[in-house]
């Protein structure tokens, strides 16, 4: 396996009494897009500013190419940040902020700086703006600016704190794209925070979800997105019905399970609870784009009844009641059954789209 | 035409104009007035129009004087500016409650008489005074070390009294700027120090050119400071103005001299406004 560009080491990392990294440990390779993915405070923003350098660690190691840079200073480390705010210096043109970086290090004539900041303001699609001052600028072309500002740095790694965060969402989708795109372009290694699990999935080769200062899970989009490990990123990635079960039979990967007074067959192969015997509590989670309503009974299917249907345009939510027990379903296109309010249906979903988690302290189905 | 919309958004300024028309316009037409007016040899003002009041302004003896005055208010300017900023800049940085203990500290001298304070510095200062006591005492040296009465004396008290103004000037500069700004300079290669000069220095320009009008403005017509510190040995534009109207029963000449302090005021917000013009909303132009 090669050697990964960033390690962190068993990172712990304390606010006053409060602890808001707890024995994080990450591998990024080299050229990778990664993610970090949780709720505001749970301590992704941290992680970054732990790389740049903007933030010391209390205990644990950083390595970037294989060399520990914990006590080297953030001006003193190749990696280059763009700040949620953009942080654009407001008493110089566009020009001379882009310069910034390779005129303090004098690390290019003026000649070459010239050649560079052409090159990087083309790259992010702001040519002709040498000359603006950032007050001149709008949110999605400040950004650039940013972006420019940290890649004529050649780090090796970029950082992006939310960078999308001010913007509004049809301009947060097109930078979405031009992002995932100039990543690939430079090849340069981006680490991007974000607490969005839509823009997360998006535009990463890998996601680092985290809560509470501890990672959770770390895998593909595709991976976390349809296997997650535990009910925090079950809930947190993708809208799921997450049901407390109670194992009844094990059987090859097939549980029979028993969801209120229902009993129904769930193939399970990935989580540590497909090992699980007759008589334990699991939690069942299934993706609600995956369930279908029926009109007639089917194999598998449960009984309910409809409670609310909210029609947005390309899908409809429904909310059914099984025994006292509710559920979501989202479907894009239902030919074979109409059904109204009160309605009695029966309910199915695509294998694939079930799994089942660890049980947890505190679990409250409303809650989820 | 009158427009009653506009009027109605701007009578609120009506009680302030009339301050400021009855108060300070009106006193200022009389002092120009004044200023080219003759006395006789009581002292009484004789309407008589001249230009010899201004001529004065050029005679040898008092363009020194202009000097001196120009050269304190320049020195206490820099002499505020250089202790005040790192005070400021780490004011600034404070936990909130240090912040406002210190504000509070710096504040405090307002509290006391600022003639009381200037006797402060005699009883420091003085033949007899606290500091030459103890150098005597621990035989540091043998006689009295003079330090009153000298244009020094004169500045370490105009700086002292001011300083506070130089002080609050930069550190609302300081504190409005946006600490991110300075992390992305770390961030982008530079050190600390680079990022003082590049990023922190110029974005709180406007604070050190609004505290440096603040100080020198007020240094070029304090008078009882250099009459108490300075005993008199050197000629400032508050003490001529003063004795002149007081001693020298020549008002007319008094009334020159304001105008020609004015005009030298109206030059450093001249180029204070420049300083300051790109930013928005900072300048006072």
């Amino acid at each position: 396996m090669n050697k990964p560009l960033l390690s962190l080491i068993d990172i712990n990392k304390y606010f006053d009494n409060f602890q808001v990294l707890k024995n994080v440990s990450l591998d990024i390779k080299d050229g990778e897009f990664l993610t970090l993915l949780g709720p505001s405070g749970c301590g992704k923003t941290t992680i970054l500013r732990c790389i740049a350098g903007l933030e010391t660690v209390d205990s644990g190691d950083i390595l970037l190419n294989g060399k520990s840079v914990v006590y080297l200073p953030a001006n003193k480390r190749n990696v280059n940040t763009v700040f949620q705010n953009y942080a654009l210096f407001p008493h110089l043109n566009m020009y001379d902020n882009i310069a910034y970086g390779p005129r303090i290090k004098k690390s290019m004539t003026e000649d070459e700086i010239k050649v560079r900041v052409a090159e990087v303001l083309h790259l992010v699609q702001m040519s002709g703006y040498e000359d603006r001052m950032s007050s001149q600028l709008s949110g999605g072309q400040m950004q650039r600016i940013a972006i420019a500002r940290a890649l004529i740095n050649e780090p090796d790694i970029l950082l992006l704190d939310e960078p999308l965060g001010a913007l509004d969402l049809k301009l947060r989708k097109h930078m979405q794209r031009e992002l995932a795109l100039l990543q690939k372009q430079t090849k340069t290694t981006f680490v991007y925070v974000t607490h969005d699990q839509e823009e997360a999935v998006n535009i990463s080769d890998r996601i680092a979800v985290m809560n509470k200062g501890v990672i959770q899970q770390i895998g593909t989009p595709r991976e976390v997105y349809n296997h997650p490990v535990n009910l925090f990123v079950a809930s947190f990635i993708g809208d799921r019905n997450i049901k407390e079960v109670e194992i009844l039979e094990n059987n090859n990967n097939y549980h029979k399970v028993k969801l209120g007074n229902n009993t129904v067959t769930i193939r399970c192969s990935r989580t540590a609870e497909c090992k699980s015997k007759p008589g334990d509590k699991a939690l069942l989670a299934i993706h609600m784009d995956k369930m279908k309503i029926d009109c007639n009974e089917m194999p598998n299917s449960i009984k309910g009844k409809v409670v609310s249907v909210h029609y947005a345009g390309s899908q409809t939510r429904t909310e059914l009641d099984v025994n006292g027990q509710s559920l979501t379903a989202i479907e894009y296109q239902n030919e074979d059954c109409e059904y109204k309010i009160g309605d009695k249906v029966y309910i199915t979903w695509e294998e694939s789209g079930a799994i089942l988690l660890p049980m947890e302290d505190g679990f409250e189905e409303s809650g989820v | 035409m009158f427009n009653k919309e506009k009027f109605k958004q701007n009578a609120p300024a009506i009680p302030v104009l009339i301050w400021v028309g009855f108060l300070v316009g009106l006193p200022l037409v009389f002092v120009i007035i004044l200023s080219f007016l003759t006395r006789d040899d009581l002292g009484n003002v004789v309407i008589k129009f001249t230009l010899s009041n201004y001529k004065k302004i050029f005679d040898p003896t008092y363009l020194k004087v202009f000097f001196n005055s120009f050269l304190l208010a320049t020195l206490t300017g820099l002499i505020t500016l250089i202790i005040g900023y790192p005070v400021a800049y780490f004011t600034a940085n404070l936990s909130p409650k240090k912040r406002s203990l210190s504000i509070g500290l710096i504040m405090l001298p307002f509290w006391i008489s600022s003639l009381l304070r200037t006797y402060g510095w005699i009883i420091l200062l003085g033949n007899t005074g606290i500091i030459n006591n103890i150098l005597t005492k621990l035989n540091i040296i043998q006689s009295p070390f003079n330090m009153m009465y000298k244009f020094s004396t004169t500045l370490i008290g105009t700086a002292y009294m001011l300083i506070p103004f130089m002080i609050i000037a930069i550190y609302n500069s300081v504190d409005k700027l946006d600490k991110s700004l300075l992390e992305a300079s770390y961030d982008l290669g530079a050190s600390k120090r680079q990022t003082f000069l590049n990023i922190t220095l110029p974005l709180t320009l406007p604070g050190i050119a609004g505290g440096f009008t603040l100080v020198f403005i007020p240094s070029l017509g304090l008078f009882f400071i250099s009459d108490l510190l300075g005993g008199g040995m050197t000629l400032f534009l508050g003490n001529v103005i003063n004795s002149q109207v007081t001693k020298g029963r020549n008002k007319p000449l008094a009334a020159a001299f304001s105008i020609g302090m004015i005009i030298l005021v109206l030059i450093i917000l001249y180029l204070y406004g420049k300083l300051t013009k790109d930013k928005k909303g900072e300048g006072l132009f």
